[in-house]
């Protein structure tokens, strides 16, 4: 039986973490799963953490704010020492949907690919599809991914994604502490491992405040392509 | 130079020596950064003593006003000094990362022990 990580970050979740966690459980109990949960507290300000323990969910409580790079990182690291086959990484603020990880786990488990990620914009099967500037910078980001690793990926800054054992100890290893995800997917496609995007639907979310906001978006694109040409630059060791 | 530019960077050039000697002594500096405060203060002592070597130096590299060969060389040398700073911040980052998530993985094992034994 392959062993099955679901890493929810979380800062500033007290409203949302329980009831995101409830939906887990009810999912494993229905369909015979067995998705474990962490959740990696970012030393967050408000009562996440005696949420947390009240509810016996498993969770690490960070003695520092590290921002989403590091607190997904420790999660990945906690698979790491625990052995896991699959980490998920799954928002804590309810936007991510439970029905879905197994349309981005199968893939892994059946060996079929390294990474996959929970995409909005194949299939249109989502309705959120987040404001329209973001679409654009979005967009331009994937331009930008596509012309740095010769492959197509829609949704780039989807933090919805699987990875399987061996990228689970890369990302152990080395993780960026910002903007991780176009990063860390154009770095795993010039590794050649196999990424694959799979249709999910993502919620608005609920409460609590997008680690993106509006005015931040022209900066975190205009970082997020030079990082990206940076790493068209780089020499990377072939994994596969 | 007039007298008085050669006391005031004189004088400089002291209070600098002083000032890196002073957290020398106190441990709040590595030696070999207090080697380098030490050089520039040396340097600046050179030419405020014998400003006839700065004037030619000036005139070597092309510098119609002596003062702007210092002024370019003061900036480029500080910009080299945030650089590294940076770089050596960045370093610093990453290790404190490292240690607060390996410190916080570790306390939820302890506590899973501890929880274990009750």
């Amino acid at each position: 039986m392959k062993k099955v990580l679901i890493v929810i970050p979380a800062y500033n979740e007290e409203k949302n973490i329980l009831r995101v966690y409830n939906s887990i459980m009810d999912y494993n109990k229905k369909n015979k799963t067995n998705y474990d949960v962490i959740v990696i507290n970012d030393c967050s300000t408000d009562g996440t953490s005696e949420v947390c323990h009240k509810n016996d969910i498993p969770v690490v409580d960070l003695i520092h704010n590290l921002g989403i790079g590091g607190a997904v990182q420790t999660g990945y690291k906690y698979a790491c020492y625990h052995d896991y086959d699959v980490a998920v990484q799954f928002d804590g603020d309810g936007q991510h949907d439970i029905r879905y990880v197994k349309d981005i786990v199968n893939p892994i488990l059946e060996a079929k690919a390294d990474m996959v990620i929970g995409s909005r914009f194949v299939e249109e099967k989502s309705t959120f599809k987040s404001t329209k500037a973001r679409r654009v910078g979005i967009k331009i980001i994937s331009a930008f991914m596509k012309f740095v690793t010769h492959k197509k990926i829609y949704d780039v800054t989807s933090g919805f994604r699987a990875i399987n054992k061996e990228i689970i100890y890369d990302f152990a290893l080395s993780y960026p502490n910002e903007y991780p995800e176009p990063i860390t997917t154009a770095e795993i496609l010039k590794k050649k491992y196999r990424v694959n995007e799979v249709a999910v639907e993502m919620k608005e979310r609920i409460g609590g405040v997008s680690s993106i906001r509006a005015w931040k978006s022209a900066y975190y694109m205009m970082n997020v392509c030079l990082a990206l040409l940076i790493i068209k630059t780089r020499r990377y060791k072939r994994c596969r | 130079m007039s007298l008085k530019l050669v006391l005031f960077m004189s004088l400089g050039a002291i209070l600098l020596i002083l000032l890196a000697t002073y957290f020398l002594r106190k441990g709040r500096i590595p030696e070999k950064y207090a080697l380098l405060w030490y050089v520039f203060a040396l340097i600046i002592l050179l030419f405020s003593v014998f400003p006839n070597v700065f004037y030619s130096l000036a005139k070597a590299f092309g510098f119609v006003i002596p003062s702007n060969m210092l002024m370019l060389a003061l900036i480029a040398i500080l910009f080299l000094l945030v650089m590294a700073l940076t770089i050596m911040m960045a370093g610093q980052k990453k290790k404190s990362i490292l240690l607060i998530q390996e410190l916080s993985l570790q306390k939820l094992e302890l506590d899973r022990i501890k929880r274990g034994n009750k």
